[in-house]
């Protein structure tokens, strides 16, 4: 069991953040000073009066259209690490950058061809 | 020619594959042409390696391959090309294709045609495999296959339940004798470290007579030939086994099939040459067998079943002779028997065939008028069978008799009384049969009608092969020089450097021949006044016949005696075993077993709750308790 | 790695066929790519060829298993063929996730790099979750999918976990490495390395649905579409016995101590619980879901006694396993369809209905309950003398018991085909459809007969 001394300080770290974060919390509860009225404790959304329940069925198609920004939004991230290393990559990482933006460019044909971005 | 020999069997096979798989599709010709044709091809390739042989070709073996291989244990898919097994394959495929061309008539109106000629195609195909095989292997199987045709055809008529009993009694009769003949097989291999031919004769030649093994092994082997061929004490299944059409009888229960255990003795002459236990038991057997056929075969009334047991009594007179060492005798025996018992079968299936399907010889008589083909052709082979030179049966049974008497001179007044019963069923069932006046009914009367030519064809040259077939093997004594004996030679050789023979002396050969032909017309004359003269017809009641009569009619009680001491005990061991442990003990322990897993399948089944929780907390279960044992033990 | 390749953009093209008119045409491309895709890998046959820095090494043990899952989707689609009203959505986008799935399979069989045995997995996985789903109106399949998904999801972390120690310890995802570590430990492996390997079992036993890990397996195969549970009871099986074999062959083979015991419980555990469940099941599908989980026990032998069992006799296992379970499937489906039941009682009077299906019922279940002379009974026999070589007697005797118990099941539709039935409709089966029933039922019968066609195959 040698190699446990070795995750020692990794213990050690996660007990100090557990710790912090427990007692920033229960600090903050027992110290601050609490005050309620109606007014307080009514939900606050941007100064607008809220109505009903915020857990309402939507349209699927903000869901979808969500989805698919993250999809793409994911696709650039992978871009970064890639463009910094271009020149180390050389031919065969653009060529495979270039498989891996096809099979992206794919997916987005078929989404526009199955109608899956019209909104009506 | 002899390179051909590999298509011998393979073309009765192939006729089997084309009817077996077009029997819906294919007409009745090319069904007759296909079944037929495949038969003529054989024979005829035989017939070219049967001349060469003639010419001095010497025997060979043919290696087509290996059949399988598993550790010290290998079978070759190799054909034996000798003296002995091509004239079983000219037996075979000549009778065989007569018997066909015949089926074809006899047949016509059946349905299940094609499904007959399939069977008769098959059956050609393993009784080929029987004789041309060259190892024990082999003729194992083609044993098993004929045995397995015979039980289908047998049956083929299984609209009636009669029939599949008899099917059921030849398969089961059989299998007994199997046991013994597959023992005895593995005990050749245990003891030559080989099951084929070569070997097994070679390394057997070598060893001094006597040996407790090889008398086993002889004596196991002689087991099987006694079902096959029907021999006490296993007979009883071939005159039920006339349940079949009669063309059937002809080809495998008179002709090839029921030979097969004769033709296994004589292949493995070497190995009973070396046990003169077996040979005695062989020759008492053979005797008893061929006295008890012929003496049942007096009384019988159905025309089939007088000649399946004269077909029991000839057989018995094959083993005779192979039991006092007369291979080439018995083989005599066996060609000219199957000619005139084929010959005897196929008329007695013609006259079947005018009456309409009636089988009881009371029911006939006089029949020589409308059938006038088939009346001379039955004649022939009537004088063929009761032995009257010059017919076949008179020189092959004469020399059974002489080399019988000059083994022990008892036998040999046996073997006479036995000619002498044979002459007098034969006579008083062809008697009853052609002459006199006719006893069916009137619709039978108008329908009396001779058979097409594609029967009586077949009729005609058997019974000139039951007239002549004789001059193939003539005896010294009438000027002959044992022409089928010297043929036979090679295949005897081992066995006849050791069997020491004295011909017995041309007056001794005489006085019996005398005897024997003398013996013959006694009871010619016999039967002529009992059945011609004084018209006696057999009456149906048992009341007023004697006990002699009673036991002969009645088969020697030999089904009732089995019933008794065989079925009967074990029926009782059986039912013991059934009540007692089987319902009581074994089948509830099994059904516990059974039952505890049906339980606690339903317990495991509770397990399946759908909650997907619980699934989870099982699978962390699993993974915690997987480490907790891995690391605490 | 070309067949990677070239079923990744057949998955594309089936999925854009989708849009064609003729809806032949998915199946058609589907059919070709896969031919393709057989026939690329094959061609690298006594290559060893490894690509990507070294994450994945296409050895001839690769090159068999994916052979063999191409081949056995291919049947499956074939089916396709002639059905298409089994399926509520599309085929092209079905095909296209089958694709996709195998792909992840492929992954998984020639991976050499723990990263890509998780992304295999997850690739594997994910596709499969939306295809357990895919009949999107029936309840039992929504909670299929939800229920795959979720308990996937856990296994994938306890995977991922036994990743991360294993990495923890040797600093290496590369399963030579690793090996190479483990020999240098001279038989004291860190107790943190052996942790993690326990959580791979956890996590890879998840995926072949080994007991205690496979509670998902009946609900999951039940709600699915048949053609999908098809596909995870033969492709999906194959590619995760393929990866959880080569993870021990390659990775652990010099600690087999540690983890032999462990193996044989599970193994044993798996098939009882697999067979003794299964013989009170009603439902033909979810009995063959329980057999599946019996089959995976019986294959669990084969790392148990793996210095007796080669990879040959796995791979023979797999595809007689598989030729059989899609031969059963091929027959369920057409019951399904017209008697509307997956009962046993639906089989009753298909003799008369349709002398053929019989036939091929009985081959199919035969071969899977291991009666000679078909493969099933080779498979196990192999199997078993293995496991008898390396002196595992009592498992043995185990797996026998069990295979005992597996033919009462199995035997129970045999006989329901053969009895009277209330319908009598005669079945009518489509040309393909029959084709595939044939070629699975010829081939549990010509392997069993002719096992070293397989077996000298690695």
């Amino acid at each position: 069991m040698n190699s446990l001394n070795d995750y020692l300080p990794i213990g050690i770290q996660l007990i100090v953040a557990l710790g912090f974060v427990v007692t920033t919390m229960v600090a903050t509860a027992l110290l601050g000073p609490k005050r309620k009225s109606k007014k307080k404790d009514e939900i606050f959304e941007c100064g607008i009066e809220s109505t009903g329940n915020a857990r309402v069925p939507f349209s699927i198609k903000y869901f979808l259209v969500a989805i698919l920004f993250v999809l793409f939004d994911v696709e650039v991230i992978f871009m970064y690490p890639w463009a910094v290393n271009f020149r180390e990559l050389g031919l065969q990482g653009f060529l495979e950058m270039l498989v891996f933006i096809a099979f992206l460019l794919a997916g987005l044909i078929y989404i526009i061809k199955k109608g899956a971005l019209k909104w009506e | 020619m002899i390179n051909a020999a590999w298509l011998i069997p393979l073309l009765p096979l192939v006729g089997f594959l084309i009817n077996a798989l077009g029997k819906k599709w294919l007409s009745k010709n090319i069904v007759s042409v296909v079944a037929c044709g495949s038969v003529l091809g054989s024979f005829v390739i035989a017939a070219g390696i049967f001349i060469g042989l003639l010419g001095g070709a010497g025997a060979q073996t043919l290696s087509l391959g290996e059949l399988m291989n598993a550790g010290g244990f290998s079978v070759s898919l190799s054909l034996l090309i000798d003296p002995l097994s091509v004239l079983m394959t000219l037996i075979i495929t000549g009778i065989g294709f007569f018997i066909h061309v015949y089926s074809v008539g006899y047949m016509s109106h059946d349905e299940g045609f094609a499904r007959y000629f399939s069977y008769l195609n098959l059956f050609v195909f393993s009784m080929l495999m029987l004789v041309l095989g060259a190892n024990y292997i082999l003729m194992f199987v083609g044993w098993e296959g004929v045995g397995f045709c015979s039980y289908l055809l047998i049956g083929f008529w299984f609209g009636d339940n009669a029939n599949n009993d008899a099917a059921k009694k030849a398969f089961v009769m059989n299998r007994i004798g199997d046991v013994g003949f597959l023992t005895g097989i593995f005990l050749i291999f245990i003891t030559f470290g080989s099951i084929e031919y070569a070997q097994v004769f070679s390394s057997a030649a070598a060893m001094p007579a006597g040996l407790a093994v090889i008398t086993t092994i002889t004596l196991l082997l002689f087991i099987g030939a006694t079902g096959k061929s029907a021999q006490i004490p296993l007979f009883t299944w071939l005159p039920d086994a006339m349940a079949g059409p009669t063309p059937v009888s002809a080809l495998i229960h008179a002709a090839t099939m029921v030979t097969a255990g004769i033709y296994m003795i004589v292949r493995s002459n070497i190995l009973f040459t070396l046990a003169p236990i077996t040979m005695e038991v062989i020759t008492y057997v053979g005797v008893a067998t061929a006295l008890l056929g012929a003496f049942v075969a007096i009384t019988q009334n159905d025309i089939k079943k007088v000649l399946a047991y004269s077909t029991v009594s000839q057989l018995g007179y094959m083993f005779v002779a192979v039991g006092v060492g007369a291979y080439s005798t018995g083989m005599f025996h066996l060609i000219t028997h199957a000619f005139f018992k084929a010959l005897l079968f196929l008329g007695a299936g013609s006259v079947i065939h005018a009456m309409s399907g009636e089988q009881d010889i009371r029911k006939m008589g006089g029949l020589k008028k409308d059938l006038p083909v088939t009346y001379l052709t039955f004649l022939a082979g009537v004088l063929a069978i009761v032995g009257l030179p010059p017919f076949s049966g008179f020189f092959s049974k004469d020399e059974i008799l002489a080399k019988v008497f000059e083994h022990s001179t008892v036998l040999a007044v046996v073997m006479v009384i036995t000619f002498m019963m044979t002459a007098f069923y034969i006579f008083r069932m062809f008697f009853l049969v052609f002459f006199g006046g006719f006893r069916g009914s009137e619709k039978q009367k108008s329908h009396l009608h001779e058979s097409p030519a594609v029967m009586t064809a077949p009729l005609i040259v058997l019974a000139v092969l039951a007239v002549a077939g004789g001059f193939i093997n003539v005896p010294e004594t009438l000027f002959g020089h044992h022409a089928l004996a010297n043929f036979l030679e090679p295949v005897l050789r081992p066995s006849l450097a050791i069997i020491f023979s004295e011909e017995p002396s041309h007056a001794t050969e005489y006085m019996l021949m005398a005897i024997a032909i003398a013996g013959t017309l006694v009871m010619f004359a016999v039967a002529y006044s009992r059945y011609l003269t004084k018209s006696h017809v057999p009456a149906a009641s048992e009341k007023e016949q004697s006990f002699l009569y009673r036991l002969s009619s009645r088969k020697g009680y030999i089904d009732e005696f089995y019933d008794m001491i065989i079925r009967k005990p074990l029926d009782w061991i059986s039912s013991v075993l059934n009540d007692v442990f089987d319902k009581n003990i074994f089948d509830r322990i099994v059904n516990s077993v059974g039952e505890l897993v049906v339980v606690g399948s339903g317990v495991a089944r509770l397990l399946q709750t759908g909650k997907l929780g619980f699934y989870l907390f099982i699978m962390v279960a699993g993974i915690t308790a997987m480490l907790f044992f891995n690391f605490m033990f | 790695m070309n067949a990677l390749l070239v079923l990744s953009i057949a998955g594309l093209a089936a999925l854009f066929s989708g849009f064609s008119h003729n809806k032949k045409l998915a199946v058609i491309v589907s059919l070709l790519g896969l031919a393709v895709a057989f026939t690329v890998n094959v061609l690298d046959w006594n290559t060893a060829v490894r690509y990507y820095n070294d994450m994945i090494f296409v050895d001839n043990y690769a090159i068999a298993f994916t052979g063999v899952m191409a081949l056995t989707m291919l049947l499956i689609v074939a089916l396709f063929v002639d059905y298409k009203e089994s399926v509520e959505v599309p085929n092209a986008e079905i095909f296209a996730l089958l694709f996709f799935s195998l792909a992840g399979g492929v992954m998984l069989v020639s991976y050499s790099n723990l990263l890509m045995l998780f992304l295999g997995i997850e690739i594997l996985s994910i596709p499969l979750y939306i295809l357990a789903g895919s009949k999107r109106h029936t309840l039992t399949s929504n909670e299929a999918a939800i229920k795959y998904f979720l308990l996937g999801a856990f296994a994938s972390a306890f995977l991922l976990f036994g990743i991360v120690l294993i990495y923890g310890v040797t600093a290496s995802f590369h399963i030579e490495t690793i090996a190479a570590y483990i020999k240098n430990a001279n038989g004291q492996p860190p107790a943190l390395l052996v942790a993690g390997m326990f959580m791979l079992i956890g996590g890879l036993g998840f995926k072949i649905s080994a007991a205690p890990f496979h509670f998902w397996t009946p609900d999951v195969y039940q709600g699915s579409p048949t053609i999908v549970t098809t596909f995870m009871s033969t492709v999906v099986k194959t590619a995760g016995i393929a990866a959880f074999y080569r993870l021990f062959a390659y990775a652990f083979p010099a600690i087999t101590a540690e983890w032999i015991p462990t193996i044989s419980v599970l193994a044993a555990l798996t098939m009882t619980v697999g067979n003794v469940t299964a013989v009170f099941q009603s439902s033909v599908k979810r009995m063959l879901a329980y057999s599946g989980i019996a089959h995976a026990g019986y294959l669990l032998i084969a790392f148990v006694s793996i210095s007796s069992n080669p990879a040959s006799s796995v791979l023979y296992y797999l595809i007689a396993y598989a030729v059989s379970t899609v031969c059963a499937f091929a027959v369920l489906m057409v019951i399904q369809h017209t008697t509307g039941s997956e009962e046993v009682d639906g089989f009753k009077g298909l003799s008369k209905r349709s002398p053929f299906l019989a036939f091929i019922t009985t081959v199919a279940f035969i071969s899977l309950a291991g009666i000679p002379p078909t493969a099933g009974f080779f498979a196990k026999f192999y199997l078993f003398s293995g496991a008898v070589k390396a002196g595992h007697l009592w498992l043995t005797i185990i797996a026998v018991l069990n295979s005992c118990i597996a033919i009462y099941y199995y035997f129970r539709v045999i006989t329901a085909v053969y009895s009277e039935g209330t319908d009598s409709t005669p079945v009518e089966l489509g040309t393909v459809q029959k084709a595939v029933m044939i070629i699975t039922a010829v081939l549990a019968v010509a392997l069993g007969l002719f096992p070293e066609m397989i077996i000298s195959l690695l």
